[in-house]
């Protein structure tokens, strides 16, 4: 090994050792766990029982409803999220005065925590729902959201973008920042219309950018916890419980911990490969100038 | 040069390495316990004991703060990653049980002698929980808006909900969390069948079906009733809840006697008492230990001991006590104990004590673990949000109990 590459090594132990550490070792003592009965107190006892965690989990009603449900929540979500974003991302990169104002204001939602967002918006989208209802008469839109099964669920939606597309639309900006500037006059001068010049040059030269975001949000979305905790807590009647949700719940609140363990495993493998199919097609995509 | 660089990296990782050492060590200093409770009302109060503890003793107590229904989870992670509170609480049987590895041997403690035998919790014999105080729940009224003989039958109970509906007040307050939606209402039709705890056995079994008890049925009428006539209560929450009644918006509540905290700080210009849910003829108060203090086993000795002086000045010395009775509002169960000022909800939970007119706590005692959270509140919230028949409650509810106990 040559002295440069030493160094590189040197250089990466820190890395390595803390990915193994909070990564690796976590992921393969929960694999173990997945195979065992136990309530996850250390002086209780633990039992091997081979795949039957897995077993149970396939027929798990609740489980199964969850995982349905977050895979639409992650489809809308994803769709809306980007959208939002890119169209956001269009509007603060043009000649628009407020820009920099417009910027800030978006992006902010990102920097207040899952927890907290959600806390806000259960006032929101409860009480004052509901006191608006009062007010202007029209309780078919205004109620207390949250109380209704469909409404809850759409509610989670709306936060969940508010809170990503300020994130996504940074990457999207830095995206459409680093268009050369060459192409657009170029396009320009070959008299591209607004909408030709987006959706011939500027979107096509993007897909890095989209590539990731769709990655993020597609990763984000299926993971989502903290907005689910605070804004709905899975409830009416189990109605919102996202995976992760119900993962908890069986592991902490049920004190299964080997079957709570099995379940995640199987989500693991499900975000993994469905994140790693979408990077493959969406990065086929990406041209460069 | 080239030995600056080589240097500035050894010392660089060194420091990290240090850091790390740093940290450590800083976990470990002495004379300190922490203690982590699941009654958020008594919380600011037990701050405050604790920098008077520390005053008088030395030694510096941290309470944890908590989000009430999760406090279980919470501790069950800290008791998992091995770096659980000192002192702590449990509700329920099988809450003890499944925790009884990690719950010292409390047997020489002082306050264990002053206690009576049946109030402490016991794991193989040895002692290990102290009762944390007595508390009884039931429907808490406004003497100014409610007749209590009006509403000591179950028919009674609705023609009254159905009244306060057409004066725009709630009837009978309700609230969001598992506990106070379902949870603790849940208990009366089981508490007064004859013998209890062979009864719920035999619903966990599903020998007994809760749609052909006669106690049930009223109770799900009950619940049809509020689902018709109130605001729903999925949308109120325990502070709300509280509130409303202290300021005279709701004339009754199902509450325990711990929410005269909260009522304390209103200026409440009315009566009140309390009566029990009129279910099957009976309207005695449900009352209970709701929770035990225990010490962590797997704290070291010198903590376990601390855990351990911090009880026993808790509940013998002067100021332990004038806090529990004065400022948490407890109700005494240490033997000579005894409170001058009880707040008028304690102090009709201590007359029905005192009168023998009490039923069980069967949630804490007998029903499965964690059967409120996970299998009963979303029935509830089905319940609430939807046009669920009677039979389908209950049959439901009935599902929730046998899923329950089968895990």
């Amino acid at each position: 090994m040559s002295m440069k590459k030493r160094w590189f090594a040197l250089f990466t132990v820190p890395l390595f050792f803390v990915f193994i550490v909070v990564v690796i070792i976590p992921f393969l003592s929960g694999v173990y766990y997945s195979f065992v009965s136990w309530d996850g107190l250390p002086k209780n006892p633990m039992k091997f029982v081979g795949f039957a965690n897995y077993a149970k989990a396939f027929a798990d009603t609740r489980f199964l409803n969850s995982l349905e449900r977050t895979t639409v929540f992650t489809l809308i979500t994803m769709v809306t999220v980007n959208v939002l974003a890119l169209g956001f991302a269009l509007v603060v990169t043009s000649k628009l005065r407020l820009r920099n104002v417009g910027r800030v204001m978006i992006f902010m939602p990102y920097l207040i925590g899952g927890l907290l967002l959600g806390y806000i918006w259960q006032f929101i989208l409860g009480d004052c729902m509901a006191t608006l209802g009062e007010m202007t008469g029209r309780t078919d839109l205004f109620f207390y959201w949250l109380s209704n099964k469909q409404f809850a669920f759409i509610g989670l939606i709306v936060v969940a973008t508010w809170q990503m597309a300020g994130y996504m639309m940074v990457i999207y900006i830095a995206g459409l920042q680093s268009i050369s500037d060459d192409v657009m006059e170029a396009a320009n001068v070959d008299g591209a219309s607004y909408w030709q010049a987006l959706f011939r040059i500027r979107l096509p030269l993007l897909m890095p950018s989209i590539t990731i975001c769709l990655f993020l949000t597609l990763s984000n979305c299926f993971k989502i916890y903290d907005v689910n905790l605070a804004l709905t807590g899975g409830g009416p009647a189990n109605a919102t419980e996202m995976v992760s949700m119900n993962i908890f719940n069986e592991i902490f609140a049920k004190s299964n911990y080997g079957y709570g363990q099995a379940k995640a495993i199987v989500f693991f493998i499900i975000v993994g490969v469905i994140t790693m199919f979408q990077v493959r097609l969406t990065s086929r995509r990406e041209v460069e100038v | 040069m080239k030995r600056m660089k080589t240097l500035t990296c050894i010392v660089l990782a060194l420091s990290l390495l240090l850091g790390l050492g740093l940290a450590g060590a800083q976990a470990e200093s002495a004379g300190k316990i922490v203690v982590f409770q699941q009654k958020t009302e008594i919380y600011d109060q037990l701050v405050e004991l604790a920098k008077t503890y520390q005053e008088e003793t030395g030694v510096e107590v941290e309470v944890w703060p908590i989000a009430g229904d999760d406090y279980y989870q919470n501790l069950k992670t800290y008791m998992a990653s091995e770096s659980g509170p000192t002192v702590f609480t449990l509700n329920s049987a099988s809450e003890i049980a499944e925790m009884s590895g990690y719950l010292a041997d409390l047997s020489d403690l002082d306050v264990m002698g002053k206690v009576q035998e049946n109030l402490i919790a016991m794991v193989d014999g040895k002692k290990t929980g102290v009762p944390m105080t007595a508390e009884g729940f039931g429907i808490i009224y406004n003497k100014d808006l409610v007749d209590p003989e009006a509403i000591s039958t179950m028919d009674g109970l609705i023609a009254y909900i159905q009244e306060q509906k057409a004066a725009g007040l709630t009837g009978l307050g309700l609230s969001q969390e598992g506990y106070f939606l379902i949870g603790q209402i849940l208990n009366f039709p089981f508490a007064v069948q004859d013998d209890p705890v062979a009864f719920c056995q035999q619903v966990f079994s599903g020998e007994v079906k809760l749609a052909d008890v006669p106690e049930f049925q009223e109770f799900a009428k009950l619940f049809v009733a509020i689902r018709e006539n109130q605001v729903n209560p999925l949308e109120v929450t325990y502070d709300g809840n509280c509130g409303d009644f202290a300021t005279g918006k709701t004339a009754a509540i199902h509450q325990g006697n711990w929410c005269y905290t909260m009522f304390s700080t209103y200026d409440i210009d009315f009566e009140m008492g309390m009566v029990g849910l009129p279910v099957g003829g009976s309207t005695a108060i449900a009352v209970g230990i709701p929770s035990y203090w225990f010490v962590n086993a797997d704290a070291s000795e010198e903590e376990q001991q601390l855990g351990k002086d911090f009880l026993d000045w808790l509940y013998t010395s002067e100021t332990g006590v004038d806090y529990l009775m004065n400022k948490f509002g407890f109700l005494p169960v240490v033997d000579g104990m005894t409170s001058e000022k009880l707040d008028p909800i304690s102090a009709s939970v201590a007359d029905a004590i005192a009168s023998g007119n009490i039923i069980d706590w069967t949630f804490n005692t007998e029903w499965p673990a964690s059967v409120i959270m996970n299998d009963l509140v979303p029935v509830a919230e089905e319940f609430f949000t939807t046009e669920m028949t009677e039979a389908d409650f209950l049959t439901a509810l009935n599902d929730a109990f046998v899923t329950a106990a089968a895990e």
